[in-house]
């Protein structure tokens, strides 16, 4: 598999917190997820790979090259959509997304033009030439955008690509983003904390949690995952209903409600949980497959305890 | 059928991987600065200084003038004349309120609207987008002051019919405007870059550079030493074109005293700006 992205035992702190705590991975083409609650590194790891911040120890490369050695030239092949607003005050939207295009490399003439075509791209056509001043903020999301696709980036890093939008422009946003990724020509690393957009868009997911790697998953595995989860509800003595689920290796968790939640392994069926109640003469009141998504995966890797 | 609708366009041509990185700052920071408020009322003013030099070395050509002669007493020697010309009040007013007016949030427009990951996510580093910024005031200050002060030396041959002129005087022409707009531009951006608050950054241009005068004339009167001439930008700026031209010195000090504290001037803001660019670069990564 074609390596994007290669880091190995990276470290970076800001002063005595660790953002990044020995982080080694290897991330291949198509579209990934950077997932993990506020301050799990994420953003911080995407800086890394754009050479914005230089780690304290540990090496990487992107597309080929050294992230240290080779700045300019992965920035020149990365297209980088930053979380909070950022825009150059005065310009119209054309005549940004242009200017950052030519700062990329690209001629003027092809720059301008190539401005236009991703302003129609992400929905700007009708407010090219405002001032970007005055962009509402799901305009501003579609703008940077806009600039990180202008020269057509190998990689595309999206930091929170849905921040700050409607639930009708999240949609555009997400839908553009699989429209990037579906034609195979782009490598894309979305990073968020909303599991939806990750499940929504991504092919393979990364959760940090601390600095670290928690857990790296197929989002199709995740999906098929859920097929073997199941929510119960019991009366009677449940004890040695219990016990011979744990016999089996099955994954229980009690809620505060009294909701069993229960993992089988992969080989049994749900005929097994009736067949075990009828042995442990436990009644199944409520019996319900799982609508298990990412986000149990998610709280998995990182810890129920998480506050995130 | 619209790209949107046809889905993800791919552009298929070779980024430029050479040249010059902060060029389109460049070009775009001239065409941003001459659209900006009053930006074409100041150059104009600006300009005017060598309208009425030019007319001097004209008059001083033509005998029939001669009753304008003591108004044109500066031509007697180039050097005088070209000293005169480049650290002149009015010049000096000018280029000041260019820096405030027009410069003054080339860095700081940037930090209050967080462009840093815009920039810094091209291939682009501090040094380029310092120069970037940087190329943008010295065009417009070599404009103002190299420009013609080449363009006045020229007339002067033409008017003369004679092209006679000590070499010290070309090189004054060429290195005084280069040192003045070296220091202007560098003294600007440092202050840019030190606030995201553009009026704070203008009022701080304006007060230190009108400031700098009056404090040193205050020292002067209350201590009556020629040395605190040294206080003031307009009177260093003044011995140094003295000194430069070797023409008579504005204030009894060595003329290299003004030299060094113009160039060190400029060097210490460029190591401020590139220390505070540096700083606000991590602030926005910690604070993202």
């Amino acid at each position: 598999m074609e390596k994007i992205i290669q880091l190995q035992d990276i470290f970076f702190s800001y002063g005595d917190f660790k953002a990044i705590d020995g982080i080694s991975l290897d991330i291949g083409a198509g579209v990934y997820g950077l997932l993990g609650p506020n301050g799990a590194g994420k953003t911080t790891l995407l800086k890394v790979v754009l050479g914005f911040l230089t780690p304290s120890s540990g090496h990487g490369r992107v597309l080929g090259m050294g992230i240290s050695s080779s700045r300019k030239a992965v920035r020149r092949k990365i297209g980088y959509m930053p979380e909070n607003d950022c825009l150059i005050p005065g310009m119209d939207g054309v005549t940004l997304t242009a200017y950052l295009g030519e700062l990329s490399g690209m001629p003027r003439q092809e720059a301008i033009k190539r401005a236009h075509e991703v302003l129609y791209y992400v929905g700007l056509e009708e407010e090219r030439y405002r001032k970007v001043d005055t962009y509402s903020a799901g305009m501003k999301q579609r703008l940077k955008l806009a600039q990180a696709l202008v020269h057509d980036p190998q990689l595309l890093l999206l930091d929170e690509p849905t921040s700050g939008m409607d639930p009708k422009g999240r949609k555009e946003m997400l839908d553009l983003i699989k429209d990037i990724a579906g034609k195979g020509s782009m490598n894309v690393i979305i990073c968020s904390h909303l599991l939806p957009d990750i499940e929504n868009t991504c092919r393979r997911v990364i959760i940090l949690d601390k600095g670290r790697i928690a857990a790296s998953h197929d989002i199709e595995g995740v999906s098929e995952d859920r097929f073997n989860r199941f929510n119960l509800k019991l009366k009677g003595e449940t004890g040695a209903f219990l016990e011979k689920l744990e016999s089996l290796k099955c994954e229980i968790d009690v809620t505060d409600r009294g909701l069993y939640k229960i993992k089988l392994p992969a080989q049994e069926s749900s005929r097994k949980l009736f067949e075990i109640a009828l042995a442990s003469k436990v009644q199944i009141r409520h019996f319900q497959q799982s609508r298990t998504t990412l986000e149990d995966t998610f709280v998995t890797a990182i810890g129920v305890n998480h506050e995130h | 059928m619209s790209i949107r609708e046809k889905g993800y366009h791919k552009w298929d041509q070779e980024l430029k991987s050479g040249g010059i990185a902060w060029l389109p700052m460049f070009f775009n920071g001239i065409k941003t600065a001459f659209k900006k408020k009053y930006a074409k009322a100041f150059f104009a003013f600006t300009i005017s200084p060598f309208l009425i030099f030019l007319a001097g070395i004209y008059i001083s050509t033509k005998p029939e003038l001669k009753m304008f002669s003591e108004i044109v007493r500066l031509l007697k020697t180039d050097a005088r004349f070209f000293a005169a010309f480049f650290t002149n009040g009015f010049t000096y007013f000018m280029l000041v309120l260019l820096c405030v007016f027009v410069f003054a949030e080339m860095i700081s427009g940037d930090l209050q609207f967080n462009s840093f990951p815009l920039y810094f996510s091209r291939p682009l580093d501090r040094k380029d987008y310092v120069l970037g910024k940087l190329s943008v005031i010295m065009f417009y200050m070599l404009l103002f002051t190299l420009v013609p002060g080449i363009l006045l030396l020229l007339f002067k041959f033409i008017f003369t019919g004679t092209f006679s002129v000590e070499p010290r005087v070309v090189l004054g022409i060429i290195v005084l405007p280069i040192l003045i707009s070296a220091f202007f531009s560098s003294i600007t951006l440092m202050f840019s870059s030190l606030s995201a608050n553009g009026k704070y950054v203008k009022i701080i241009i304006f007060v230190l550079f009108f400031l700098s005068n009056g404090i040193s004339e205050m020292l002067k009167g209350i201590f009556r030493n020629t040395y605190f001439n040294l206080f003031s930008f307009p009177r260093n700026l003044e011995q140094m074109g003295a000194y430069i031209f070797n023409s008579r010195p504005a204030f009894s000090v060595p003329g290299w005293i003004s030299l060094l504290i113009i160039a060190g001037l400029t060097v210490l803001s460029f190591l401020v700006i590139f220390k505070k660019i540096g700083k606000s670069e991590a602030q926005i990564e910690i604070g993202s």
